[in-house]
Formats: structure tokens, C-alpha cells, sequence
């Protein structure tokens, strides 16, 4: 079930989503066997405490998160995790994070080339403090302009994670891709906001949180398969997937591989749970690889 | 730590509108120390696993104690023996218990009580002499096991035991463990700030990945109560940035 996703050879089709794999040496229990490859959770250069609990606020067939992106920074990120990566059999990909596009590039510059590091997922849902705090990724052009920082930096696969919080996705994908990405993650969580009845407030302290699990998985396959119809890059898909049908609709909509995230909380061996559910669907049907599997992709 | 799906084996009630559930669980029942929990799902329940202290693990079962505040647990109260929840633990840090202690207050309110039928256990195989000093709103709130040790009560509305908070009504011990809603832990940490509290957040995966769990520390940043926790000194934590309006009470 090997697939070419974006520059990297995977063993299988099925990553770690970024947020919900730690650094890779938190999740116990899953059959790593299974894991295609994993994304880290998202790094800034520097570290950051995270926001104020409450951060997490179920929601029906969903979650709601606003962590804040709390991690170590980047140097933390070279001596304690990467070392341990570069002697693993899967490729890790880090999912990079900054305040502005030079800060994304000069992360890019110091992960280049540490082993360890197979990779970079852009994740461009951050808000642009040098442009009055405006997302990234709901704009082409400074979409474009953090995707060539990167892309400068370094020769590495280069994947950028798309937002879904946009009018037109496909045409952040093609700015995205002239820049040079190798690959795009489809989508990010939806902005969601959820209130207490108790408390008259919302219930993350942060307001608002990023909407991940079942419950987007329909608006992902979509927005997924929008960006796939727009690119000649590969597409992987990431959207509340929780079995290998689900990964299916997202591989049949037209993406190269998937991601599994919020469903790894809930069960720990989830990504091989969808990774082997894929190869039995795969013997059932009679493809003998992916690359069989029929894709959706009507180009008018 | 272990994942099994545990057939429900015992339920039974300790207070009025709290109860007992066994589940069948030998790997995790071998296995768990006070103050520590498992992280329960069910199929076709809430998306994410819910909490809990383990209560009491023997005989191959674990035991969780509760209280229907949600659609989760009030779909676990409606399981039937037989019926399956899936169930992954033992997870975080349990209470430390050194054997220089002689004596161990147990304080608990409401269904802060969890963790201390198994804290109790882990202290007298320690030779600690235990002080149950459990409270609730009501006298029929108060749960009715307490295993035989010495046991001092309260309730705010003054219906049974000493009239006040369990805090008021604590003796002091060598250890003082606590368990309880988080303004009653803060009062914990005022009168003694080196006893350990188990405390309540939110939680995602109960495994230290998801970061949903932030715990605020005196000393800046966040731990998770997964797995720095849900034990901590109650020095350490910042009371004051730490929930304490939670809608469920579920301890873990």
C-alpha cells in the first residue's frame, strides 16, 4: 500500500495529524506497523505556554480545541525529538508556525537538515501579526509569500495545511502550489464556538476553538476534494476521519493520503484501525495498489 | 497501561444519586494505584472517553464511582450487566505515599470521595493510620462506604456530621490527601499547602497528548493533569486560573 505523497515515499497511506500525535512518543498502545508517517504537533521557534483552561469543550460528534499551539520551541524540538525520529521507520514531518512569513522561513532554515526531519507541513491558520493579525491562510497572496519562505529555506518536502475557513479553497491552493508546496493537508479545523449555560460564557477561555472529529467530516471530503480538482500537486486528506471508510471517501474524492487525528484521543490504535480497514476494502475490491483505486476527480 | 472492552459486572448505590460501576478488568485492576484513573468510552456514546478516579480494583474488577451530570454518564448509568465499555488505564500519577507518614487524612467532598477507598487500601499496606474526613451538601449525599477506618463527616447544610466544609472539619495528619471540587481543593492548598490533590479538568485523550487537560502551575505554564497529574501538591498548582465551574464532577 506504498504511496508518493508531496516527495516522500510513504509505506502506507495513513499519517498522524499534527495536534493529535504529540512528538511522536505519546501515544501508546498503536501498532506503529500502521503509521505511514506522523506530523508533529505544531512548533513556533520559540516556546509557548498555550492558552488558559478550559481548552477543550466536546461537542456532538466533535471536539473543540484552542491550546494555543503550547510547545518547547524549536531548539527543544532538535535535541529532545529529533534525534529520536532519525532512528525511526516512518518520516516525520514538522508542522511549522510563526508570526510572520520570515519567521516560518527561518524556522524552515534551522530544522533543514537535522535528522530527524523528513519534512514540513506549513501550517498557515495563523494570524499575521505584521498584517493587523489576519490569517495567512484566508489570503493568496500571504499564503504564497510563507509557502516561498519556507520553500527558500530549504530542499526538503514542503506540504501546506489549507484552512477550510475560506470562501474559495481552490484558489489558495494554487497559490500555494505556484509557490512551490509539494503537497496540501486538507483542512484544518473549522472555527468553532461553543457557550455554557451555567456560566453565560463561552466554554474555552480562548472563546473559540479549531472544530476537529466526525462532525467536519463531510465539509473536509468536500473542501478536500475542491482542492484536489484544483491542483496537480497531491492532496491529503484530514477531516474527522475515524475508520478506513471514512479515509476511503476522502482517497476516492481525490486525495494521495490521509490523516488521522481528534480519533487517535478516543482510541489509540485508531490509525491502524483505518490503515488495515484500507487493505482489506483494497483485497476485497481487487486493486493491488492505491494507485487502482478509482478517483472522482471530474475536471470540467 | 492496558485497553479492554470491560463487561459491567456490579453497580450499586452509595448516595442518593451516586453510584458504583464494576467492570471486569484484571490487567488494570492488578495494576492501578490510589489517584489514579481510567479513561471510560462507550459505543455509541459522546465522542471522547470520560475520566474517572478508580474507586475500588479487586478480584479482577475496577470499580468507578459517579453521578449523571451528562449524556455519558447517564449512559453509563443505563448499562445493564453484561453490557461493554471500553476502557483504558490505569492512567496518571497516584498519590505518593512515603512510609515516614504515620498518620494520612483522606479529605474528600462529594464525588471527590473516588480515589480514596483505593488511597486508603494503598496507606494501610503502608502502615499509615487513615482518617476518613469526607463531606457533602446533604447527609444523604455523603457516601456510605468507608471501609471500617475512622471516619469524620460533614455537610454544609449541617444533616449529618460536623455542620461546615470538610476542610473546617480535617484533622491534621502527616499526609493529607484531597480530592473534591476545585474551590475546596484551593482551601486544601491554603491550609496545607504540601498535601496532595487530585484534581478535576476537562480531558481529552487521558494519555498526555491532545494538551487539553491544562493543569496552571504556581511556577508558570501548564503540566496535564493525565499524566504530571491528576495528583499534585496543592502548593504547586494556580488556583486562582484553574476552572473550578466544570459542569460535570467527575474527579479524575
Amino acid at each position: 500500500m506504498s504511496v508518493e505523497v508531496g516527495g516522500l515515499t510513504l509505506r502506507g497511506p495513513v499519517l498522524a495529524a499534527s495536534g493529535t500525535f504529540g512528538y511522536g512518543t505519546e501515544v501508546p498502545l498503536l501498532e506503529r506497523r500502521a503509521l505511514a508517517g506522523m506530523v508533529s504537533k505544531g512548533i513556533f521557534l520559540k516556546a509557548r505556554a498555550g492558552t488558559a483552561p478550559p481548552r477543550i469543550a466536546e461537542t456532538p460528534s466533535g471536539m473543540l480545541n484552542a491550546i494555543g499551539l503550547q510547545g518547547p520551541g524549536v531548539e527543544a524540538l532538535v535535541r529532545d525529538y529529533a534525534p529520536l525520529w532519525a532512528a525511526w521507520d516512518f518520516p516525520v514531518l514538522v508542522n511549522i508556525n510563526g508570526e510572520s512569513a520570515s519567521e516560518y522561513g527561518e524556522l524552515a532554515a534551522r530544522l533543514d537538515g537535522v535528522p530527524g526531519v523528513a519534512g514540513f507541513e506549513i501550517n498557515i491558520s495563523c494570524p499575521n501579526v505584521e498584517q493587523g493579525g489576519m490569517y495567512f491562510g484566508n489570503d493568496p497572496r500571504a499564503a504564497a509569500a510563507v509557502t516561498e519562505a519556507v520553500r527558500r529555506r530549504t530542499k526538503l518536502p514542503v506540504w501546506v495545511k489549507l484552512t477550510p475557513m475560506v470562501s474559495d479553497i481552490g484558489v489558495i491552493a494554487r497559490a500555494v502550489e505556484a509557490a512551490g508546496a509539494d503537497a496540501l493537508s486538507a483542512v484544518n479545523t473549522f472555527v468553532g464556538m461553543s457557550m455554557d449555560l451555567n456560566a453565560y460564557q463561552p466554554r474555552l477561555s480562548f472563546r473559540t476553538g479549531g472544530l476537529s472529529g466526525p462532525a467536519i467530516r463531510p465539509l473536509a471530503v468536500h473542501l478536500a476534494h475542491q482542492a484536489a480538482r484544483a491542483v496537480d500537486i497531491p492532496v491529503v486528506g484530514v477531516g474527522g476521519i475515524t475508520r478506513a471508510d471514512d479515509a476511503l471517501e476522502f482517497l476516492v474524492a481525490g486525495c494521495r493520503a490521509v490523516q488521522v487525528g481528534t480519533a487517535t484521543f478516543v482510541n489509540p490504535n485508531a490509525i491502524a484501525d483505518v490503515h488495515d480497514g484500507i487493505a482489506e476494502f483494497m483485497a476485497r475490491k481487487g486493486f493491488a495498489s492505491l494507485d487502482d483505486l478509482p478517483r472522482y476527480l471530474p475536471r470540467d | 497501561m492496558f485497553l479492554t472492552d470491560a463487561p459491567l459486572i456490579e453497580r450499586r448505590q452509595v448516595a442518593r444519586d451516586i453510584w458504583v460501576l464494576g467492570f471486569a478488568a484484571p490487567d488494570i485492576a492488578a495494576s492501578v494505584k490510589g489517584g489514579q484513573f481510567v479513561n471510560i468510552g462507550l459505543r455509541g456514546g459522546p465522542l471522547l472517553r470520560r475520566p474517572f478516579s478508580v474507586y475500588r480494583a479487586a478480584d479482577d474488577r475496577v470499580e468507578v464511582v459517579l453521578k449523571a451530570v451528562g449524556a455519558g454518564t447517564a449512559q453509563m448509568l443505563a448499562m445493564r450487566e453484561g453490557d461493554v465499555a471500553s476502557c483504558l488505564g490505569p492512567l496518571g500519577r497516584a498519590f505518593d505515599l512515603p512510609r515516614s507518614a504515620k498518620t494520612v487524612a483522606l479529605i474528600s467532598g462529594g464525588l471527590g470521595v473516588a480515589p480514596m477507598p483505593l488511597a486508603a487500601r494503598d496507606a494501610r499496606a503502608a502502615g499509615i493510620h487513615v482518617t476518613w474526613v469526607h463531606g457533602a451538601r446533604t447527609g444523604d449525599e455523603l457516601c456510605s462506604e468507608t471501609d471500617g477506618d475512622e471516619v469524620i463527616l460533614a455537610t454544609d447544610d449541617g444533616s449529618a456530621g460536623i455542620p461546615g466544609t470538610v476542610v473546617a472539619a480535617a484533622p491534621d495528619a502527616d499526609l493529607v490527601l484531597a480530592c473534591g471540587p476545585n474551590r475546596m481543593l484551593a482551601a486544601v492548598a491554603q491550609r496545607w499547602p504540601h498535601a496532595q490533590v487530585a484534581v478535576e479538568t476537562y480531558m481529552g485523550c487521558g494519555t498526555g497528548v491532545c494538551l487539553g487537560c491544562a493543569v496552571p502551575l504556581t511556577r508558570g505554564g501548564y503540566d496535564r493533569a493525565c499524566t504530571e497529574g491528576p495528583v499534585y501538591v496543592a502548593g504547586d498548582i494556580d488556583w486562582r486560573a484553574l476552572p473550578s465551574h466544570l459542569s460535570y464532577a467527575v474527579s479524575a
